[in-house]
């Protein structure tokens, strides 16, 4: 079979109903996309085939024999980020990280097929995908930057130091 | 610039954006790495009467299997050295107490190997009663789950009694003596799952000088080498945990889950081994948030003082201990909220059910209590005819004020968050509710039932 | 009117640290030959972003740039004890043990300098990596000097180890008291909930939650925002969707799957007002206590509190399913919601109290005279 992933072309002799999740993580060493429930239900290991986000822990390899697969390795780099990934990191969209690539790929798909969304069709679209920090706000808002054509400095990967902001500093002691 | 106070970036957030943060499951080893899946108890309570792991052996794949006759040191607390004695095997030797309970592991190939090589294992249950409802565990004809019974013994220490978490402050029958009103309430906070995104998985490779190389996705890399360490009875220099990344915990892998056990199946096989849970085993035999029991009994007065609290609690531990007697006692330091009570009397008590082991969450301990207080505080107000910012504005700790076992609280400052909500909220405050600082009480606000509350020496009182 | 609209408050406490102290975290740091800093720790970051508030840490302790320390904290090995991340102990014990190791690099920092400056260490300053006289801002050298010259000139490492442990809490069995404060500090927080009720249907939506926390200090306010925030919808989670045991005590019907257990997604988010409050704790690093995980405590209460401003009925077993609500409205619409009077005793939920259920309750039983 196949396939070519983030633009590499590979051909494989794997067992065809063999999980795509599994295919890209221990043959190939793609390791973006999460193994986080391997039943279709918290969205880690999302990726897209031929543009379309598709969870590839059920994706059969056989379903994808000749597609082009991009995972989030895919979209961009620490050097070259793609403006979701600057958004996320600008945001603070990510938490612990884990749910992030597929929930960014899953933004990436969203924003290809609707590309000034609402806060609620991104709720709408995205509300398979598990956050379990929970850090659903700045992730709106990160995905919600981007829709209104937000743009974004800081795709180098230095560690840019934000604006310092003042904290309301109420005089709470005593 | 400052740093400190500064909205900074993430320090590892390109990393999580790119995709290229290593996780557990994301290390590779040059070799590659055998698979580890598990035996787990399909009852609720049962005695084993025969575990056969022959056959499974001789299964394409299989490169070892683990029982407890494997483990050097099988029973092990994680919190012995608290003084909270061992309790719980790592893997059960003649009784289950939960479904879920792992009995066996075995190392193989791939995960389908190794999960055809559990399915082999022959095992023969007898099956026992079980309990399951913390508030029958008391009964005189309930089911003893549990070699300590079915409640733990020891919050004197090892052997030591008492078997319940006692507070006991002030003259609680004056107080209800007293009391104009007293409000009674029943609160029961539901078990719930840590389900990070990220299962509990555990890679472990043997260096050849038999080292044991750990990545752990534990909350607590100390901690967890400490336990597994105590399995193996070794010392510290035979591991090196390698972690500090993970895919969210909550509490979940406070519990070393899978780290020990991998480890030793590394030790057999002499081979890299990985245990991932499946999201089934996430769910089902990983440990939950404890269910509680809270039952509250306070002596009010018809103008809104609360002048002494008798508490029950019941906490629902599961089939062991692991931290639950600590995490009572957390709940016991705190059960009277944010609220200065003068007479306390408080009883919790660690109850054993058959069902998975409870454990540390967000907020152990406080999280059940500070909903049952909250809620009933607003009944109380309700039942008082008084409004619900006043009643626990008045009520507040100040600075100088004793907590129920007997802390005097310096910094307090519920009052300014009540006024901060109420004034995000658009509610307007009565002028002298409006007023109140977490400064030591005086005046009205310090009625005779409080004067020994005080231990600031700035109090009016003192 | 099937929607009616409540509000809740609820006021929580929280202490930093676990609880009866005993818990250590501890850390060392190394400087390049070039000043850049290398902090060694053992805190794990779970997503609560230790590792961005050590380094914001010892940035300012040690008064040298954010961008030129890195933290490593990925192994037992190089770094030492840290107990772990839990009972909300990573900003002030780790941040402690990582502010103290960097207070004795700035002191070596300072020995080393006052030598190439020929000046006394204490009349000198470290601000933004340069180390300078007080007083005479020409007499100055950077700190990247400094470690050169502690390198190459004094045969010096410049290092720092910090340790940070309260000591061990015993409590008396029979009072539950204690003679030293079992906690690092406390943190306080209130939470306003505005929910709307289906009286139809039995659902409760969250329209807003407010939350107001102090947290001392917030080293990095962007990130507390993240706890309250994401602790909100955890809470929330607690208070209307999760329950691992559905027929509990029963153990039937566990979900196995998010598809089967109600984790709270992404549509589930109400509208949050975040309040960041700053009483500083005087032990803590820069001032700043624990936000962690009290940030899911407060939302379940006041959830309670304005289903009942909504509806009337009070729903004290968790979560607050639409059953439970409906079940509570058809017991009120019989008239059996109310409380039982007694004398001066009003006493709700009896019907599940241990008295009520336990065959030998009276052995445990709440005895209120």
């Amino acid at each position: 079979m196949k396939l070519t992933v983030n633009g590499r072309a590979h051909d494989l002799a794997s067992d065809p109903l063999r999980p795509l999740l599994h295919v890209l993580r221990d043959e190939l060493d793609v390791t973006g996309p999460k193994a986080g429930c391997q039943q279709g239900s918290c969205g880690t290991c999302t990726i897209l085939v031929d543009g379309e986000a598709r969870r590839s822990c059920l994706t059969p390899l056989a379903l994808v024999d000749g597609a082009e697969v991009t995972t989030i390795e895919g979209l961009g780099d620490a050097t070259r980020l793609n403006a979701l990934q600057a958004a996320f990191h600008q945001y603070y969209g990510a938490q612990c990280g884990f749910c992030t690539s597929g929930m960014i790929v899953a933004a990436h798909a969203l924003l290809e097929r609707n590309p000034a969304p609402t806060r609620h069709d991104i709720q709408t679209a995205l509300a398979g995908h598990i956050c379990r920090c929970t850090g659903y706000v700045k992730i709106l808002d990160a995905i919600e930057a981007v829709a209104r054509g937000e743009t974004f400095t800081e795709t180098n990967g230095d560690r840019q130091p934000g604006v310092e902001e003042s904290v309301a500093k109420t005089g709470v002691s005593g | 610039m400052k740093a400190v106070g500064a909205r900074l970036p993430r320090y590892d957030g390109l990393g999580h954006v790119v995709g290229e943060t290593t996780f557990v499951d994301d290390v590779r080893v040059p070799d590659g790495n055998l698979w580890a899946r598990a035996l787990r108890s399909p009852s609720h309570a049962a005695r084993i009467v025969r575990l056969d792991t022959r056959k499974a052996a001789e299964l394409p794949g299989v490169h070892g299997i683990v029982t407890h006759e494997d483990i050097p040191r099988n029973v092990y607390g994680h919190l012995e050295a608290l003084g909270v004695p061992a309790d719980e095997p790592l893997l059960a030797e003649d009784e289950v107490r939960y479904k879920g309970q792992p009995i066996a592991v075995v190392a193989a190939d791939s995960e389908e190997e190794a999960q055809a090589a559990v399915e082999a294992i022959e095992l023969e249950l007898e099956e026992r009663d079980t309990l399951f409802d913390i508030r029958k565990a008391f009964d005189p004809d309930a089911p003893k789950i549990h070699p300590w019974g079915n409640w733990f013994p020891y919050f004197g220490g090892p052997d030591e009694g008492p078997d319940r978490r006692k507070v006991r402050k002030g003259d609680i029958d004056k107080a209800f003596s007293d009391a104009d009103t007293i409000v009674q309430g029943v609160y029961r906070p539901a078990a719930i799952e840590h389900c990070p995104t990220e299962t509990q998985v555990a890679l472990v490779v043997p260096e050849a000088s038999g080292r044991l190389v750990i990545y752990s996705c534990t909350q607590a890399m100390y901690f967890s080498m400490g336990v597994v360490a105590a399995h193996l009875e070794v010392p510290l220099n035979k591991l090196k945990f390698v972690g500090g990344t993970v895919g969210g915990g909550f509490g979940g892998k406070v519990d070393t889950a899978a780290e020990t056990l991998s480890g030793l199946l590394a030790l057999k096989t002499d081979r890299a081994v990985k245990w991932r849970w499946t999201r089934e085993e996430e769910f089902l035999a990983s440990s939950t948030r404890a269910p509680w029991h809270m039952e509250i009994a306070d002596a009010v007065t018809s103008d809104g003082w609360i002048l002494g609290r008798k508490m029950l609690t019941l906490h629902d531990a599961g089939a062991y201990a692991r931290f639950s007697p600590y995490g009572l006692t957390k709940h016991a330091f705190h059960h009277a909220g944010a609220y200065t009570i003068p007479n306390i009397h408080f009883d919790g008590f660690v109850v054993f059910t058959n069902r998975v082991p409870t454990t540390a969450m967000r907020g152990f301990g406080v999280t059940s209590v500070s909903f049952a207080v909250e809620t009933h505080i607003s009944r109380i107000a309700n039942t008082l005819g008084l409004d619900p910012y006043e009643f626990r504005l008045k009520n507040a700790n100040r600075v100088g004020d004793t907590t129920p076992n007997g802390v005097t609280l310096t910094d307090p400052s519920t009052v300014a968050t009540i006024h901060a909500v109420a004034e995000a909220a658009g509610d307007t405050l009565a002028p002298e509710y409006a007023a109140m600082t977490s400064e030591p009480r005086s005046g009205p606000l310090l009625p005779d039932h409080l004067v020994t509350q005080q231990r600031d020496g700035r109090s009016a009182h003192a | 009117m099937p929607r009616h609209k409540g509000r809740g408050i609820s006021t929580i406490e929280y202490p930093t640290g676990m609880n009866q102290n005993g818990d250590p975290s501890q850390a060392w740091i190394k400087l390049k030959p070039d000043g850049r800093v290398d902090v060694f720790a053992g805190t794990v970051d779970i997503g609560q972003g230790s590792k961005t508030v050590h380094t914001q840490i010892v940035a300012d302790a040690i008064g040298v740039p954010y961008e030129w320390v890195t933290m490593d904290n990925s192994n037992t090995d190089s770094s030492p004890v840290c107990t772990g991340s839990f009972a909300s102990r990573g900003t002030f014990i780790g941040g402690n043990a990582v502010r103290f190791a960097a207070e004795r690099v700035r002191e070596r920092i300072l020995d080393i300098a006052a030598k190439e400056l020929e000046a006394s260490a204490d009349d000198l300053e470290i601000e933004d990596g340069t180390v300078s006289v007080s007083g005479a801002p020409d007499r100055n050298i950077s700190v990247s000097d400094v470690a050169a010259a502690a390198t190459w000139g004094h045969g010096e490492l410049i290092t720092g180890t910090g340790a940070a442990l309260k000591p061990y809490a015993p409590v008396d069995p029979e009072t539950g008291a204690v003679e030293i404060e079992p906690h690092c500090a406390i943190s306080y927080a209130s939470c306003i909930a505005d929910v709307e009720v289906d009286d139809e249907t039995g659902e409760v939506t969250v329209l807003r939650l407010i939350q107001a926390y102090d947290v001392g200090r917030a080293i990095n306010p962007t990130l507390v925002e993240g706890q309250i925030e994401g602790g909100a919808m955890m809470g929330l989670g607690l208070g209307l969707l999760e329950n691992s045991y559905p027929y509990y005590p029963e153990t039937d019907h566990r979900g196995s799957e998010f598809g089967t257990y109600l984790a709270p997604g992404m549509e589930e988010l109400p509208e949050i007002e975040s309040l960041i409050l700053e009483n500083p704790a005087v032990d803590g690093p820069f001032g700043a206590k624990a936000i962690g995980e009290m940030a899911n405590n407060a939302q379940p209460g006041a959830l309670a509190n304005a289903v009942f401003d909504a509806i009337g009925v009070w729903v004290t077993e968790l979560p607050i399913t639409p059953e439970r609500v409906l079940r509570a409205l058809e017991r009120k619409n019989d008239g059996k919601h109310e409380p039982r009077h007694e004398g001066k005793k009003v006493i709700f939920d009896e019907e599940i109290s241990i008295g009520t259920i336990g065959a030998n309750g009276g052995a445990v039983a709440l005895d209120v005279p």
